[in-house]
């Protein structure tokens, strides 16, 4: 070790480093030009001169080359080192006066510009560091430039001034550089190649080591050894110098692991459509014809363009904006036949996005049907249309023109109106449809399951996550093209098959973590730990978190202050434990990102030092602060002080706060006994869980008595049947017939609910730890086309039992219509039943089986065959059925004069009313909730405007209600098919399990408190109250259960007597937090 | 093949034989062949002699020798004969040499061609005195001046250059007669090598090369630096305009470099020695390799030297006319084979030099002196010169001086002495101004400062150095603007261009110093040069950036009028920068000799013969011929 004196301060270190390294090391900061971290020193642009004042040789010398020595002297900030300083600035700046990087240190330093006016500047971008001409030659190893000439006619060039055909266009020279100077054209004969980042859809180059997108998981960069240098050409290892903590591994290889499994689950996920796979779009050749992942990537704020919208070819914002659908989908021509039920939306939303950054976009999409067939996707479709302005135009493009000079795209469509219609766009977004993930196959082949005709996961109609191979599992969109719920919901209900069968050896493998005993701190002083995070460069390129912290240790009650470059680290939780410890802190406070995200984790660690992890506090410096005022660096230093100064002030008040366990029953109540409720109470019964299943009708069954086969010709009643069987003799599944809930108690985990059943209406009351609601649905009974007013006007579920009893022979129809969309997507119901279309198909492939020789027309609005129904529709079609299309301003008119049922219905394409005199008028009817108002009351369920139970999360919590325990499945959540209400079911069943398992649950710590002394029970509390928990005691006083309160504040926040206070929450806290932002001492 | 030496008496074997050659039992020729003879003619004159010889005096031995300092007088020729003493004749041509051949023939001498006559010559090494036997000298002799009277040569005294230009620098034979190699057998056999350090040490020899820094210290760093192999390195590169003296030692007296660089070697511990010598000195080449074949050849190089066990080899580096690998470092990064150019100390090169070996690095000058440290011990040589800086200085010293040459002085010589005494005054009656010292990194030292005694701490106390020895003297025709411009530029061009103050800061220094020679000199423009000055000395990475202002710096501090003049008067008063003075010619002084009015080329000049002439200033184009040719310092300025 050496020990040396830098600015005053003495300072240990290892031998062998340079003095600048030992300056960073004590905070001291030199400027430097010529260094870099990979390279050996140089000394040559003498920015970072320092003044020897102690040791063999006094004077300046350039720290970046100067290995320290004992007992040496250094002043960094010297007059004489600031002259020389300045005077090498000075002498840039006129070199290179356009240089951002010159400029910046020219403001920094400030020099007298004045004495330099005699000069005359020159232009050069080059400041002759030499960065690149070393990285090339000593970690490349190239050596593809030099300096030539001397003096002041030194530059850098390839030997003899040609471009080099030795370089490899590696690109590290212009990384190095800190002015932008190098041209590659100029240097290379080679093209250069660079690396299209993944992530970004290859519209931005990445770096050969990288973090393959933000969201991976351990977020660590890789070395993609087909582009590394030091892979490549035994080159570079940079990367080896800059790391810190040593942890580039080269020699790392890929492991195989083996993992001994009771189940597998294949969740591989999607591909895209090879892009040129319609030569015709152009997307190889023109450059503003994107891939709708590519257009995604362009709206990301953490996009190519940050965010803004930008074309490609000029970076210029494109108005004009394209979209052009089922590229790759719905196409049997090239073999992808299914539609890939996710681009209509995404193009929406797209075009949504679009228009919010840009008011001035105008988006267009070409489609042939809008398939917005999820819950709420119609009337965000309808949304984009009337509130964003996006036009939908029905015309599949045949080609793409590219301007050669604008770059500008021209598409020809057909206009309903106005015939062939030739239209310029700035960008055009090809709506890329879904393949199975590249390795799909492969990995199918290795597990043995058997694949789709598309290379999908092939399953049954009626089991959608079970796999060719028994204990194997799908689920997502390598089953079938699905959106996030759906993919969520299937992910659930695969977790649940997989858990089936290893639950018997639940629990074995836990293991309980030991914490110490949790200190107390009853009457110590607050001695608070502040550790502000730099987040690597999201906070610390922003905010000066130095400054910050220096700011902090100015604040009372501080007892340790410090920065880290990544709080959330590993290394930096031990730290910040062992730090507790010596420091006997009783309060940390974190000033990082966001508490959704990173509050447990600091709270467990603190837990871990012996601290009660309510005495943890943290401030979101990063999403309120540092992403929001980029430009605003000064402004946002502040603003994180303030920050940071309210979190202390609020943690100088928090108290320890205490949970209490509560035992869990394990016994599940399922209400609804149709499909969804009936696989949700086998699938909890098969987990081992006690279930009571509660069914208003006299019999197991719901919509499935009705219905007899399936569009894919599974027989349902079999099916039904064979449900009702297992369920009935399942030992551990009770079935209460009749039943009716007439009152509900309790909260996740203890339950009460109370039923009345049998002829008798016989009260009880079940103990239960989970809910699942799967009420279900049914078919609308409807008002218009002249139903009920004559008997061949029926909806489809009345035709499909009517052909299954016989009672109708397709033989003897000649003129069958069916109309769509009766009930849905009209004002009173605006959302799509989205089965309805398949019925229809099923329905009427059904009559072409029996009769092909039956007309069938199919009025409708959009076809909805979305994923591998799509395959139906075109069996139609190819059947004969002939399909017309009407909007709803032209609904189809259907009239009975005398015997003839006549139905007439404007064809938009053909411009004319088409008049059909039918034999059977079919109408595809929409689903509707059952009634559900009474159960929803009673058990506090919220509800969408149509009436369906809301889930806690449209896309990543689909079966969850808000309140916890409690589930949905089937049509109660939205309208839906078999096989998607099955897997819901399992989702269900899955996330009951996931409270099921636990014996205890933790309850308390946030929660409402009530001093009885000033509670007036006037029931404010008890009606604000969202969960129903205070009610009057006995006492007469407002009393709120630890164990239901969900910590909303709501009553704390109304109540009149200020009797109530939410623990950490509390007035005082509050007040003193909010104070702070004004008053620098509070605390 | 010659035998190895392995003996004191195969020394004196040698010796013998040496001695012979240097004086034969005949008439003995000596033509100067070093560069400089060359470029005045030494070949015509070689080549005349020897037919000359042929014809009519064939028992004769014609050889050559290095200069013998006297450069303005060259070519020269020696003639030793028996009875005689050493006969230097002076300026010979084809012609003027066969007359004295024929002359020679007839045993006579021609008095008016000869500059001097050598009667006695010492051996330093041996401490002994030769004396040429006199008897039957020739008609006219006593005409010729002794070596001692002449005064250039009387005022210097020889050690390095003792036998430069009269010994054969071909013949290693003659190097051991007078008493070569005597102080490498001393170091090998006779020495530890804590003692060689010891005497260099107390020696006080200071670096000749221009640092001056202490020799024997700098030997000590090597030594006792870490490394299995360790390298000295002869610094060849000069390169200071108008200094030759390393290259005429090289050319003249190269076994004295070799024999520096083995006791170097011995005394550090290192097994490789490298002369990087520059490109263009390939008569010095020439000569070393020579010189080092022999060495070989005789045992003196290579394996077990001398039988010592001492193993010690030197190869020739050439260096291709980079001013600035005259730093160590940058000299260092050439013989690597990579670009040369200086990177920051410490490390120096004594830790990481050649190849990151431990490498000493001496000059020319310093590595010739070893020898005779060695043989003659510390206290010989501490006895000669100033408290601080002890031994002899070799200058070249140039410019307006009557006598061009080289000359070795010991330290503590004032500048008048060597000016006036041994360079023999200002021609053309004009008036001295200054003497630059150093090359481009030394310093102007004003007319006011000649007595100042010259040893490395007076020069350093007036803003000049010693450096490696170069001297320009400038008389009162000199614009110290335009010299001070002149070495900035040279500065300017040789910088590597690495660090930023040197190659930025020197060429935008230069920029102001044109537009104040140009007449577009601003107020304020003095204070910026110093300032910048100041800091490119104090921040540059190397010694060229780190002195390159000081010709600047000593002008303004010695001439701030004259800088004033041109940027408040936009007048030159020296008359150099054109457009900022008028000549005339000063009509109580001009003779009416015609010689301006002849060699005027724009025919500016008008007058009779013998009258006073005039010059018409609208004509005059300022080229200053007419003050050149003056005899009379007639033309003056205005």
């Amino acid at each position: 070790m050496v020990t040396l004196t830098i600015d005053g301060k003495k300072i240990e270190v290892v031998e062998g480093i340079t003095v600048l390294q030992a300056a960073e090391k004590l905070g001291v900061k030199i400027p430097t030009l010529c260094y870099h971290k990979a390279l050996k020193p140089q000394g040559a642009c003498r920015l970072c001169v320092v003044e020897i004042v102690g040791g063999a040789r006094r004077g300046l010398s350039a720290s970046c080359a100067y290995v320290v020595e004992d007992g040496l002297e250094v002043k960094t900030d010297s007059e004489r080192v600031i002259k020389a300083r300045k005077l090498v600035i000075e002498l840039l700046l006129l070199r290179c006066p356009e240089v951002p990087e010159i400029q910046k240190l020219a403001q920094e330093i400030g020099i007298d510009q004045k004495r330099y006016e005699r000069f005359q500047p020159d232009q050069e971008n080059c400041i002759l560091c030499g960065l690149c001409v070393r990285v090339c030659e000593e970690r490349m190893g190239v050596g593809a430039i030099n300096f030539v000439g001397r003096g002041s006619r030194r530059k850098v060039s390839p030997p003899f001034g040609n471009i080099s055909d030795v370089c490899v266009t590696c690109g590290a020279c212009q990384v190095v550089c800190p002015t932008g100077a190098v041209d590659l054209a100029k240097v290379s004969k080679n093209e250069p190649r660079p690396i299209p980042a993944e992530f970004d859809e290859g519209l931005r180059p990445r770096s050969s080591i990288y973090i393959p997108f933000p969201q991976a998981v351990p977020k660590m960069p890789v070395i993609d050894r087909t582009t590394c240098m030091h892979f490549l050409n035994d080159a570079c290892k940079a990367c080896e110098n800059f790391c810190e903590a040593h942890a580039i591994k080269y020699e790392q290889e890929d492991e195989i692991i083996e993992v001994e499994a009771g189940s597998v689950i294949v969740s591989t996920g999607f591909g895209l459509t090879d892009p040129t796979i319609r030569e015709e779009y152009g997307y190889s050749h023109y450059a503003n014809v994107v891939t709708s992942l590519e257009f995604e990537r362009i709206l990301s704020a953490s996009g190519p363009y940050q965010g803004h919208i930008r074309r490609p070819s000029d970076l210029s914002e494109p108005k004009r904006i394209a979209w052009l659908q089922c590229v790759g989908s719905r196409d049997p021509s090239i073999g992808k036949g299914y539609c890939s039920s996710v681009c209509c939306m995404y193009a929406t939303k797209e075009a949504i996005i679009a228009r919010e950054h840009d008011p001035e976009v105008k988006p267009t999409v070409f489609c042939m049907d809008i398939r917005a067939f999820g819950k709420g996707f119609d009337q965000y479709y309808e949304r984009a249309k009337k509130d964003y302005g996006v036009r939908y135009i029905r015309c599949q493009i045949s080609k793409i023109v590219e301007k050669p000079k604008s770059k500008n795209l021209f598409i020809a469509y057909i206009d309903e109106m106005r015939g062939v219609v030739e239209e310029e766009f700035d960008l055009v977004v090809l709506s890329l449809g879904m393949i199975p993930s590249e390795t799909s196959r492969s990995l199918a082949h290795a597990l043995g399951i058997e694949l789709n005709p598309y290379g999908f996961c092939q399953t049954g109609s009626l089991s959608p996550m079970e796999t060719s191979r028994p204990g194997i599992y799908v689920c997502g969109a390598f089953q079938a093209p699905k959106d996030i719920p759906e993919t969520i919901s299937q992910a659930s209900g695969a977790a649940a098959f997989a858990s089936e069968i290893i639950s018997p050896a639940r629990g074995e493998l836990v293991t309980t973590k030991e914490l110490p005993p949790e200190q107390s701190i009853a009457g110590e002083e607050p001695r608070i730990g502040v550790f502000i995070c730099h987040c690597g460069i999201n906070i610390g390129g922003v905010v000066d978190v130095p400054a910050v912290k220096e700011y902090v240790k100015t604040l009372p009650h501080i007892a340790y202050v410090d920065e880290n470059l990544y709080t959330c680290s590993q290394d930096t939780q031990t730290k910040i434990k062992e730090v507790i410890r010596e420091n006997q802190l009783n309060r940390v406070v974190v000033a990082s990102c966001s508490p959704r995200t990173h509050e447990p984790l600091f709270q467990e660690t603190i837990r871990e030092a012996g601290l009660n992890k309510y005495l943890f506090e943290m401030a979101n410096i990063r999403d309120q602060c540092s992403w929001v005022h980029m430009d605003k660096k000064k402004e946002a230093t502040e603003k994180a002080k303030k920050l940071v100064r309210m979190a202390i002030a609020k943690a100088s008040l928090t108290e320890p706060l205490h949970e209490q366990e509560l035992q869990i029953n394990k016994r599940a109540l399922v209400v609804g006994g149709g499909a969804a409720g009936m696989t949700a109470a086998l699938g909890l019964a098969d987990q081992g869980f006690e279930v009571v299943l509660v069914e208003k009708e006299k019999q197991l069954g719901g919509n499935l008595r009705d219905l007899y086969y399936t569009i894919h010709g599974n027989n349902i009643q079999e099916f039904m049947h064979s449900l009702i069987e297992k369920v009935h003799s399942h030992p551990l599944i009770q079935v209460i017939l009749n039943g009716v809930i007439v009152d509900a108690g309790g909260f996740k985990g203890n339950f009460k609910t109370g039923i009345m059943s049998g002829p008798g209406m016989a009260y009880r009351k079940v103990e239960h730890g989970v809910t699942i609601i799967a009420t279900g649905g049914e078919e609308y009974k409807p008002k218009e086309y002249l139903y009920g007013q004559d008997k061949r006007i029926m909806t489809q579920h009345e035709l499909e039992g009517k052909i299954a009893h016989k009672d109708i022979d397709p033989k003897d129809l000649q003129e069958i219509v069916m109309i769509q969309c009766v009930g849905s997507r009209i004002p009173e119901r605006p959302y799509c039943s989205r089965i309805c279309c398949s019925s229809a198909i099923k329905n009427a492939l059904k009559i072409k089986e029996i009769n092909p020789t039956a007309h069938i027309y199919i009025i409708y609005r959009d076809i909805r065959t979305y994923g591998f129904l799509e395959d139906y529709y075109t069996k139609a079609r190819k059947a004969g059925v002939v399909f017309i299309r009407y909007d709803l301003e032209n609904k189809p008119e259907v009239s009975l004069e005398k015997e003839d049922l006549r139905v007439s219905v404007y064809d938009p394409s053909l411009q004319e009313t088409i008049v059909i005199n039918s034999d059977l008028l079919i109408l595809s009817s929409g689903i509707i909730p059952r009634d559900n108002e009474e159960l929803a009351s009673l058990m506090r369920l919220q509800r969408t405007q149509e009436n369906f139970f809301l889930e806690a999360h449209m896309k990543l919590r689909p079966v969850d209600f808000a309140t916890e325990g409690m589930f949905l499945c089937g049509l109660a959540h939205s309208p839906q098919s078999l096989d998607e209400s099955l897997s819901q079911a399992k989702a269900a069943v899955s996330r009951a399990c996931t409270i099921l398992a636990h014996d205890t649950i933790m309850v308390g710590g946030i929660v409402a408190h009530v001093e009885d002394e000033k509670c007036a029970a006037c029931l404010t509390c008890v009606r604000v109250c969202p969960y129903n928990v205070p009610f009057i005691n006995e006492q007469g006083v407002a009393q709120i259960d630890v164990a239901i309160c969900q910590g909303c504040g709501s009553c704390a926040a109304e109540c009149p007597g200020k009797a109530i206070q939410l623990q950490h929450f509390k007035d005082e806290q509050i007040i003193t937090k909010s104070s702070a932002l004004f008053k620098e001492n509070v605390a | 093949m010659a035998m190895s030496l392995l003996t004191h008496s195969d020394l004196e074997k040698i010796s013998k034989q040496g001695l012979d050659l240097l004086y034969p039992p005949k008439t003995k020729i000596t033509v100067g062949m070093a560069t400089c003879c060359r470029a005045s003619g030494a070949d015509e004159v070689v080549e005349a002699i020897r037919q000359e010889v042929k014809a009519c005096l064939s028992d004769a031995v014609v050889t050559t020798t290095g200069c013998f300092g006297i450069c303005q007088k060259e070519p020269l020729v020696d003639i030793v004969r028996p009875g005689w003493p050493r006969l230097v004749y002076a300026q010979m041509d084809g012609k003027r040499s066969r007359g004295v051949i024929q002359a020679l023939a007839e045993n006579k001498i021609i008095p008016k061609h000869i500059l001097c006559k050598i009667e006695k010559e010492t051996n330093l090494i041996e401490n002994t005195v030769r004396l040429y036997p006199l008897n039957g000298l020739p008609e006219g002799i006593d005409q010729v001046p002794r070596y001692e009277e002449v005064p250039f040569f009387g005022k210097q005294q020889k050690l390095v250059l003792q036998n430069c230009g009269t010994i054969n620098p071909d013949s290693i034979e003659e190097y051991i007669a007078v008493g070569g190699y005597r102080g490498l057998y001393k170091a090998l056999k006779e020495l530890e090598p804590e003692k060689i350090i010891q005497e260099v040490l107390q020696s006080g020899l200071r670096g000749r090369g221009g640092a001056g820094f202490s020799t024997g210290m700098k030997w000590r760093f090597c030594r006792q630096a870490k490394g299995e192999e360790k390298y000295v390195i002869c610094n060849a590169d000069e390169g200071d305009p108008g200094a030759y003296m390393d290259r005429s030692i090289l050319e003249g007296t190269p076994h004295s470099v070799l024999e520096g660089m083995m006791i170097g070697a011995v005394a550090i511990g290192a097994q490789h020695g490298v002369i990087y010598v520059r490109a263009e000195y390939p008569l010095a080449i020439e000569k070393l390799s020579l010189a080092i074949k022999q060495a070989r050849e005789r045992g003196l190089l290579g394996a077990n030297i001398l039988g010592s066990g001492f193993d010690f080899d030197i190869v020739i580096e050439r260096g291709s006319g980079a001013f600035v690998c005259g730093e160590e470092t940058a000299l260092i990064a050439s013989i690597e084979g990579t670009t040369g150019e200086p990177r920051q100390r410490p490390p120096f090169p004594a830790q990481q030099g050649l190849w990151g070996n431990p490498t000493n690095i001496n000059n020319v000058k310093t590595w010739a002196t070893i020898p005779l440290i060695i043989s003659r011990g510390a206290a010989w040589f501490s006895g000669i010169g100033t408290e601080k800086s002890k031994g002899t200085i070799i200058f070249s010293m140039v410019g307006n001086v009557q006598n061009n040459g080289l000359i070795e002085v010991p330290m503590g010589r004032t500048l008048r002495e060597l000016v006036f005494d041994i360079g023999g005054g200002i021609p053309g009656k004009r008036k001295i101004k200054a003497v630059q010292t150093g090359g481009p990194s030394g310093g102007c030292i004003p007319e006011s400062l000649l007595d100042l005694p010259v040893d490395y701490d007076k020069l350093a106390s007036v803003g000049s150095i010693m450096g490696s020895g170069g001297m320009v003297v400038m008389d009162e025709t000199a614009c110290m603007v335009n010299v001070a411009k002149y070495f900035l530029s040279f500065t300017k061009d040789e910088s590597c261009g690495k660090c930023t103050p040197c190659r930025e800061g020197t060429r935008r220094m230069l920029e102001i110093l044109m537009d104040i020679t140009g007449g577009r000199g601003r107020p304020g423009d003095i204070e910026l040069l110093e300032d910048m000055s100041r800091i490119i000395i104090d921040s540059a990475l190397c010694g060229l950036g780190g002195t390159a202002p000081n010709p600047v710096l000593t002008t303004i501090r010695y001439f701030r009028d004259e800088y004033e003049e041109h940027i408040k008067n936009k007048r030159c008063p020296a008359g150099v920068c054109k457009g900022l003075f008028e000549f005339y010619v000063a009509s109580d002084v001009c003779t009416g000799c015609g010689l301006c009015l002849k060699d005027c080329p724009s025919d500016a000049v008008t007058g009779e013969k013998k009258e006073p002439h005039r010059i018409d200033p609208h004509k005059c184009i300022q080229c200053g011929i007419c003050r050149e040719v003056c005899r009379f310092n007639a033309i003056k300025v205005r």
